[in-house]
């Protein structure tokens, strides 16, 4: 079966600054589809040319198997859109864009004053006095009120806290388990691995690789800092898989990059010295990128990552 | 056309309409309260005794300065009025595409099952409602306010001075939602159009002294307001007619035809 939301070569240029380029993926209805990327990759542009908003240079969005047009309205009462950092009328409140939206929808919000209630959101403030974050909980609202079929949203916790965090993916958790088809844009890994089936990755305009969450978990890499009691060489880390960089901070002190999989193998190796710190954090999604898009030489390898295990589908 | 849009477009504004009707009706009823003690030859006197040019620059020149007509050209609505209502109407228009395109909120709209064409002819429905409400403050004040000052307007010229007036400002605004169409940011389309005009009323002047700088001819917008005849019992030459109503026509039109092929964010 084709997929509810598909992009066929889709390329957008900005005059001569590009936005997307030949980019082609599919997501089957009732899936979780995570769109990661860092800031200016061309996530919103793809989202903006699968709702009409943008007019693509090159290829074609689809939705539902139809070609979206930009002077089409039909296919989008079927889809929510939550982007992540709305732009709203100042002057009015949120329950005037509740209505607003609805007037367009043609329809009451099924979910609105639900919405509102688990959201802590009071509906009759101005837009100009509400925060980033309860902005961001009226565009949660007005994407997902009429219980859409298909809902796209664009980095939703963008300015949200943990709690109301935590309250969005319960949202979206639950609007899955309806049946609903999701695409979400993000270049938080987190928030990617939480709800997604699948994830595509974009990096400069172009869909580097299409990952299962597992496989991309195992890429995660780790960013090791230990510091031993009694001083000891680089020679000590010889030998181990896995640690794609390492670096020397003191005569006692480390910081290495372990790959996902390798952790066991370092921890194993730590134990045989006397540890005295040792802390160990995620890499950014931008040095995952780093780490397996991009070559020794500098050149992209957008069509092989360099570690293509399981679950991988390099483009 | 979506009532949705257009109702929201209109309720927006809602403050400033206030505030153009209000401003409108006051500033007739201070003409038509001014003109019985200031009316007659020795206005026509003093007004004359101007230089031809500083008289056009206040849209006179074709009339008796002597009549009501004259003076309600002269001193309102051969510039001032224009100002006004060009300011308002320019700014609805402005906002409409380029102005929304820019500040974010037309993509709330549109990711909405609503057509570009369907949110372009509502926000022309709420061009035409603005340009006949501010029509009617501007010449029913007058209507209103004028028995008490002795001061009247035959029903044609009343009707007649509420249709050219808000056809002017429909084509007036429809200038301005071509170029909102075309251009991203209220700022830059309401300066566009706000030149426009600059240089229309410019070409009009200086044509009183030189052929050569009638840029416009025919279809220069600001040469064509001549409602002070009408208020003094002629009718409203065809040509103002066409000249509004195509430039309305033709150039709505385009704003939509363009507005519903173009990116919008």
């Amino acid at each position: 079966m084709a997929g509810v939301i598909e992009c066929v070569k889709l390329t957008k240029y900005y005059g001569k600054t590009r936005g997307v380029e030949d980019l082609t993926l599919e997501v089957p209805q009732g899936s979780v589809y995570g769109f990661l990327g860092p800031n200016g990759a061309g996530k919103t542009t793809t989202i903006r040319c699968l709702l009409g908003i943008l007019r693509p240079t090159g290829g074609e969005a689809r939705l539902f198997g139809e070609r979206v047009r930009v002077d089409g309205a039909g296919l989008r009462s079927r889809v929510g859109y939550v982007p992540g950092e709305i732009r709203l009328f100042d002057k009015e409140t949120g329950r005037w864009h509740i209505d607003y939206v609805s007037g367009l929808r043609g329809e009451r919000p099924a979910a609105a004053d639900d919405l509102i209630e688990r959201l802590d959101f009071d509906p009759s403030r101005k837009v100009k006095e509400l925060s980033k974050g309860n902005k961001q909980k009226l565009a949660l609202i007005l994407g997902v009120m009429h219980a859409p079929e298909v809902l796209i949203l664009d980095e939703p916790t963008s300015g949200l806290d943990p709690l109301n965090q935590e309250t969005v993916f319960q949202i979206v958790e639950e609007r899955v388990r309806g049946g609903a088809t999701v695409f979400l844009s993000s270049h938080v890994l987190s928030e990617v691995e939480r709800v997604c089936d699948r994830v595509g990755i974009i990096r400069d305009g172009t869909l580097a690789a299409e990952e299962s969450v597992r496989s991309l978990l195992d890429k995660r890499l780790r960013e090791m800092t230990v510091t031993f009691a009694d001083p000891v060489g680089a020679e000590f880390f010889d030998g181990l898989a896995g640690l794609t960089r390492l670096e020397q901070r003191g005569p006692a002190t480390f910081v290495a990059r372990v790959k996902g999989d390798h952790l066991d193998e370092v921890v194993k190796r730590l134990a045989g010295a006397r540890v005295v710190d040792l802390s160990i954090q995620h890499a950014s999604l931008e040095e995952v990128f780093m780490e397996f898009y991009r070559g020794e030489s500098g050149e992209d390898q957008a069509a092989r990552p360099v570690d293509d295990a399981e679950g991988g589908e390099p483009r | 056309m979506s009532w949705t849009v257009f109702r929201a477009s209109l309720w927006q504004r809602r403050t400033a309409i206030l505030w153009y009707v209000v401003g409108l009706a006051f500033y007739s009823w201070l003409m038509v309260w001014y003109w019985p003690s200031i009316g007659g030859s020795e206005y026509q006197k003093l007004i004359e005794s101007l230089p031809p040019e500083m008289l056009k620059m206040f849209g006179g020149t074709e009339i008796s300065f002597g009549t009501m007509g004259g003076f309600f050209q002269v001193e309102y609505l051969g510039l001032m009025w224009m100002i006004i209502v060009l300011s308002a109407v320019l700014v609805y228009a402005s906002r409409s595409f380029a102005g929304e395109i820019a500040d974010g909120t037309m993509e709330l709209t549109l990711s909405q099952p609503v057509s570009r064409v369907q949110v372009a002819a509502s926000r022309i429905a709420g061009l035409a409602v603005l340009s006949g409400v501010l029509s009617l403050a501007t010449f029913g004040s007058v209507q209103l306010f004028g028995p008490a000052y002795d001061v009247r307007l035959s029903s044609h010229a009343l009707w007649s001075l509420v249709a050219l007036g808000a056809l002017f400002m429909l084509a007036g605004g429809g200038l301005g939602m071509l170029i909102s169409a075309c251009v991203r940011g209220a700022g830059k389309a309401g300066g566009i159009a706000a030149g426009l005009f600059a240089l229309m009323w410019a070409s009009d002047i200086v044509s009183n002294v030189s052929d050569l700088a009638d840029f416009f001819g025919p279809v220069n917008l600001v040469s064509a307001w001549q409602p002070g005849a009408v208020i003094d019992g002629a009718s409203v030459k065809p040509e103002a007619w066409w000249l509004y109503g195509l430039t309305a026509a033709v150039s709505l039109a385009a704003s939509v035809a363009i507005f519903s092929r173009r990116d919008a964010a």
